[in-house]
């Protein structure tokens, strides 16, 4: 094991946007598979990511699910630790306020350390 | 210290700036596949902060014609040297 | 901890499909690379449209690398335990013996060495080895 894994977060990084691909739902799948086996999870949304959060969203018009159910059953796996990069959300014209599922803004200077803290980290 | 992988080319994507902001002090970057385009003038100066651990893959940079383009101060290193960095360093995370 | 002094043991996680990203050609170059270092690749695991590395059905032109054939030689080499996940796979038609008759499908795509994992054994995977190495489209 390298270093000290077994005490750190399990880190999934989610840049990927709500019916871009399944990038987005395949990277919350390892969120909850991890969490289910007892891991503590952080979740790091960013890049077009930061767009999972956005209030209003609806399954595609194939039937594709989306996201969004999802991102409502994380309290139920003790998925309590959403973060999202804060300049990634300036960048969309979206604040913390107005996302549907609260997550703690990082800013540039907090970033590093919330991936360096982690093992292991997927990034999807 | 935890080894970041890039395989995108700048052009067109806001990708490098979110590398960058994510990489801590001591963190090398390493180049490969499509993201070697980034080791070459005037893109590579996108990653000039980085000076002294920045990294591209030579077979990479072979590969598309730029054995000999890359900027001095980035470091082309063999699929050998990619193992090391990857040994040398706690973690690796890959951006895409 | 690693078996033998700066002896490291590797995980692949393989993101992209064969023949259409450069990810497989990265990742087959560096498990090379590392097990002619001395490391071990104890694992590789297939997930997105990496899945697409394990069909047996594929019939590349014969002037071009056998991606498949070439994972299979890392296992059969190395002794590399190559994970597919279940749930990207189905999806996408990438379905063992055993699925195939549990979903009537005519035929399967996915033979040993490859074997049908769960995400779970990917989350072990990043804790239990020395590294993880990650190779996306």
């Amino acid at each position: 094991m390298s270093d000290d894994t077994a005490d750190r977060p399990l880190l999934v990084i989610l840049r990927h946007a709500p019916h871009d691909g399944s990038w987005l739902r395949e990277g919350l799948d390892v969120a909850l598979v991890a969490a289910a086996f007892g891991r503590t999870v952080t979740l790091l949304f960013m890049g077009d990511g930061v767009e999972a959060l956005r209030p209003g969203q609806t399954a595609g018009p194939l039937g594709q699910k989306g996201t969004h159910p999802t991102l409502d059953m994380l309290a139920m796996y003790d998925i309590e630790d959403l973060r999202v990069d804060a300049i990634s959300l300036a960048e969309r014209g979206l604040s913390t306020a107005e996302l549907q599922w609260s997550a703690t803004p990082v800013t540039a200077e907090q970033l590093p350390a919330v991936i360096a803290s982690a093992a292991p980290v997927f990034n999807f | 210290m935890l080894l970041h992988l890039l395989n995108r080319s700048p052009a067109g994507s806001r990708l490098p700036e979110d590398v960058l902001r994510a990489m801590g002090p001591d963190d090398r970057l390493l180049l490969i596949e499509s993201g070697v385009y980034g080791a070459v003038s005037p893109q590579a100066d996108c990653f000039k902060t980085l000076k002294g651990r920045c990294y591209a893959l030579q077979d990479d940079l072979s590969a598309r014609g730029l054995a000999e383009r890359h900027a001095d101060w980035i470091i082309p290193v063999d699929m050998a040297g990619f193992v090391a960095l990857t040994a040398e360093t706690q973690r690796t995370v890959s951006w895409y | 901890m690693a078996s033998e002094q700066g002896k490291l043991r590797y995980a692949l996680v393989v993101l992209g499909a064969p023949y259409s990203q450069a990810a497989t050609h990265s990742a087959l170059r560096f498990g090379e690379a590392l097990i002619t270092q001395g490391h071990r690749l104890d694992t590789v695991f297939f997930y997105h449209d990496g899945v697409y590395n394990t069909s047996r059905l594929a019939a590349p032109p014969q002037d071009e690398p056998h991606l498949v054939d070439a994972w299979v030689r890392l296992a059969n080499e190395q002794g590399t335990e190559l994970l597919v996940c279940v749930a990207a796979a189905l999806r996408r038609g990438l379905l063992d013996e055993r699925e195939a008759q549990r979903y009537g499908k005519p035929a399967f795509s996915v033979e040993p060495p490859f074997v049908l994992a769960g995400i779970g054994q990917l989350v072990e995977a990043g804790i239990t080895h020395d590294r993880m190495v990650t190779f996306a489209p």
